[in-house]
């Protein structure tokens, strides 16, 4: 099975497990990818048995950098299950603490993992090179030292709310377990002004929040560079498109987003009122399409899985998690393979900021996708432009708190009951799926966006998003297959991701 | 220069995302000032050249200092460890190649510790510690191992565990001042776990007095006796040491998980386990039942007028 032209890629970490990667390629070409998870922690079955509240200490631990987002996914799962209702306050302070938790990623996500590839050797004879070593280098760039100093004052805000971060576990079914004073909310506002002003305005846009608001197309873009030519924005978006970062990687046709940040005052269980909406956007008419969580599927027929039934696909509430020994011929990893079933098709959408934005109705992405499709260089972009949003968010969320009204509503316990809960994690959608019976957690499954942009093939042969996008790239140096690294931390895997070159007897021969 | 090496076996990464959040130093001060060089961290570096560096060390070309090891060992599937390949191999073999040859070894977090939540029933991924596996001794590497320095592998415990204990136990080993006397039954620092939770939470006068908070989403009362919290039996300095500068989990009214414990996760969180006296089921550190019973009646009939009534008038309030 294993041919000459065959390079694994190991570890290609990521926080919930080690991600490997293997591809074929023809001369310079990737002519087939497989994304191989090579760790299982078995956190869906250690859940079973248990009690549901027992979900919000385990969940979080499925990840160390968006533990929030799973905490939240389980909470509103377990408000289904438990008809919960959620005073205002409750909806504010849960989306203060993801927003904040999504913004720490991002930071993390662009300068610790991203953008230290740009000192890669590829690049040392472009103009520009010095700059970005100056800018973007790990450890010594400006950039990055700013990153690494305000990336963790995101999770100071976690933590006045949520005690902790990463693993708080202070959402619960009604609500969440702070009673915020005023003077914690004038802390976060202090935190969160200053992150905008050192961080977003200084190092990365360059400019004035309000004024970057009003960037609505390409064009605005391409004069905001002109007026506030210093901020990393700019930086990236005209020495990425030298760098070609705008050619590479595009993938499924499909941008998926299960939507974010629920209106306070609307909060239900079923059906929240969005800020960014939920859907599937078509890129070839632009057209989106309403999201139903009873059309998602998950297959194993490639996975180091087995299903009772067989190799049919199953919706999460009737999902399994029974794997096998890693070392079946036609199975290569623990990620099972996501679908949404459109009609008579099997879906593999992608995910992440620049499908939220998207999805969301974004003006900018919007126009900047109907220019360049979906790359490498707008996923990065995508980062830029929701760490300017969702600071703004963070801002009003807090605005509108209400000292001396309930943070919480005791639900009543319930024996027999199910629930889900879809919204954005950092990286993209993320969903937990519980069911309850006699009062335990009878069955938990979890769909990560990591598993729906990374998963393998389906039965019928469809790819998943990040084999689409691998495949058909030109790795210029075999030696530095840096393009290939590129498409893959775009998607921000993990920021914990590291790629490198195995040949067939896992013997390292390329290396990043 | 002191040589670092930091893995990740069955793991979330939430302690290499814990450490980013140290400050004062922060991560890249403290390495400069303790003139410490990171051989690899998965999150950190730039380089993918760790098999290099994972053989340089088993040839003997690289003195490995400090070997950093957050995660659990994954022994699983049928003692095959291959739930868990790294580089090629899975990485409990890695660890059992390169383990005798560190001058230390820390476990960073519950999972490396104890085996954490991967470790618990029905521990799916056969995981375990590095040298407990929950409250015995041995682990993965066994009772009696020595890295080769002498000294047992040193745990911080926690999921994660805080910056401040990783860095301040990691500086007091590079500066020679860490001794196996400053270690406890489970071998963390005493300077961390010899406290428990409850020292500095601003809860202690409910607790002293047996007010309980009886729902979440409040400031005051303890949520000892009705919610779960598991502060009176867990060692840690949270409410001393806080987190992310800020806060801590029973300042927010969450209940103590108890996760700096060989025991965590205990499961049926948020709610106090009672016998059928009413008595909870588990007490604090070292007191008696009789004493509880004792100190309670005592306690509730003295409770000062003013922690009875909720501190500022607001809706939903909780205490009768």
């Amino acid at each position: 099975m294993i041919g000459l032209n065959e390079k694994i890629i190991s570890p290609l970490n990521r926080v919930e497990g080690d991600l490997d990667l293997k591809v074929e390629l023809k001369g310079n070409k990737v002519v087939k990818a497989y994304p191989m998870s090579r760790l299982f922690r078995g956190i869906e079955i250690i859940l079973k048995n248990k009690s549901p509240m027992d979900s919000l200490v385990i969940t979080p631990r499925v990840c160390g950098i968006c533990g929030g987002s799973h905490l939240y996914s389980t909470v509103r799962a377990l408000d289904m299950a438990y008809k919960a209702e959620v005073p205002p306050n409750g909806v504010l302070i849960r989306n203060i603490m993801s927003l904040a938790e999504m913004g720490q990623n991002d930071v993390r996500h662009t300068y610790l993992m991203f953008l230290i590839d740009s000192v890669n050797k590829k690049y040392e004879s472009f103009p520009f090179y010095k700059d970005m070593v100056l800018r973007w280098a790990p450890f010594y760039g400006s950039s990055y030292k700013e990153a690494v100093k305000w990336s963790k004052k995101y999770t100071e805000i976690y933590a006045i709310f949520g005690g902790q971060w990463p693993h708080g576990s202070s959402m619960v079914p009604g609500g969440v377990t702070a009673e915020p004073y005023p003077d914690d909310i004038m802390k976060a506002k202090a935190i969160i002004k200053e992150i905008s002003s050192e961080l977003v305005e200084k190092v990365m846009i360059g400019g004035p929040t309000e004024q970057f608001l009003s960037v609505k197309s390409m064009k605005d873009l391409n004069q905001w560079c002109e007026d506030y030519p210093n901020g990393d924005i700019c930086k990236i978006w005209i020495y990425g498109k030298e760098m070609k970062w705008d050619k590479l990687g595009k993938g499924s046709d499909y941008l998926m987003s299960f939507g974010h940040v629920p209106l306070d005052e609307k909060y239900n269980q079923e059906n929240p009122e969005l800020m960014f909406k939920s859907g599937i956007l078509n890129l070839n008419n632009f057209e989106t399409l309403q999201l139903n969580q009873e059309n998602f599927l998950e297959f194993v027929s490639k996975s180091y899985y087995t299903y009772s039934s067989g190799d049919i696909g199953l919706h999460p509430f009737q999902g399994e998690t029974n794997p096998i020994p890693p070392i079946s011929k036609d199975k290569y990893t623990f990620t099972k393979a996501f679908r949404y079933k459109l009609k008579d098709k099997l879906i593999a959408p992608e995910v992440g900021a620049l499908s939220m934005l998207a999805v969301g109705g974004n003006d900018l992405i919007l126009d900047l996708l109907k220019h360049l499709g979906t790359n490498v260089l707008l996923r990065e972009i995508a980062r830029f432009i929701r760490i300017v949003l969702i600071n703004k968010i963070i801002e009003e969320q807090l605005e509108k708190y209400k000292f001396g009204e309930p943070t919480y509503k005791k639900p009543d316990e319930v024996k027999d009951s199910q629930g889900y809960g879809l919204i954005e994690a950092s990286r993209g959608s993320l969903g937990h799926w519980i069911v309850i019976k006699d009062g335990k957690i009878q069955n938990y499954q979890i769909i990560t966006p990591t598993q729906i942009n990374m998963g393998p093939e389906d039965p019928y042969g469809n790819l998943s998003h990040m084999s689409l996008a691998l495949v058909g790239t030109e790795v210029e140096n075999i030696d530095n297959p840096i393009e290939v690294a590129h498409i893959v931390r775009s998607h921000d895997a993990c920021m914990v991701c590291n790629v490198h070159f195995f040949d067939n007897k896992e013997k390292m021969v390329l290396k990043l | 220069m002191r040589t670092l090496l930091w893995l990740q076996g069955g793991a979330c990464g939430g302690n290499s995302l814990s450490l980013l959040n140290a400050s004062d130093p922060d991560l890249l001060l403290f390495f400069e000032q303790h003139k410490i060089k990171l051989l690899w961290h998965p999150s950190l570096s730039l380089e993918n050249n760790i098999e290099k560096i994972l053989n340089d060390i088993r040839n003997g070309k690289i003195t490995l200092d400090i070997l950093v090891f957050e995660g659990t060992i994954i022994r699983g599937p049928n003692n095959t460890g291959t739930f868990n390949l790294f580089a090629g191999k899975p990485m409990k073999d890695w660890i059992s190649e390169i383990s005798p040859l560190a001058n230390y070894i820390i476990a960073v977090g519950d999972c490396a510790s104890f085996g954490g939540i991967p470790a618990s029933d029905p521990n799916p991924t056969q995981s375990t510690g590095l040298q407990f596996h929950k409250k015995e001794k041995g682990g993965f590497l066994g009772q009696k191992f020595r890295s080769k320095s002498g000294f047992p592998v040193i745990n911080i415990s926690g999921c994660p565990a805080h910056p401040t204990w990783i860095l301040t136990t990691i500086s007091m080993i590079v500066e020679g001042k860490l001794t196996e006397d400053l270690l406890d039954e489970y071998n963390r620092p005493k300077i961390f776990y010899s406290t428990t939770t409850q020292f500095g939470c601003p809860r202690q006068p409910y607790f002293t007095y047996k007010i309980a908070s009886n729902e979440l989403g409040h400031r005051e009362g303890c949520l000892y006796f009705e919610l779960g919290c598991r502060g009176p039996m867990t060692r840690s300095p949270c409410n001393n040491i806080l987190w992310n500068n800020q806060s801590s989990k029973t300042r927010v009214g969450t209940p103590c998980m108890g996760c700096t414990e060989f025991d965590f996760p205990t499961f049926n969180f948020f709610k106090t386990e009672k016998n059928r006296s009413g008595l909870p089921k588990n007490l604090p550190i070292g007191m008696s039942r009789g004493s509880y019973i004792t100190f309670s009646a005592i306690a509730r009939g003295s409770a000062p007028q003013f922690l009875t009534k909720p501190l500022i008038k607001k809706r939903g309030d909780w205490i009768e």
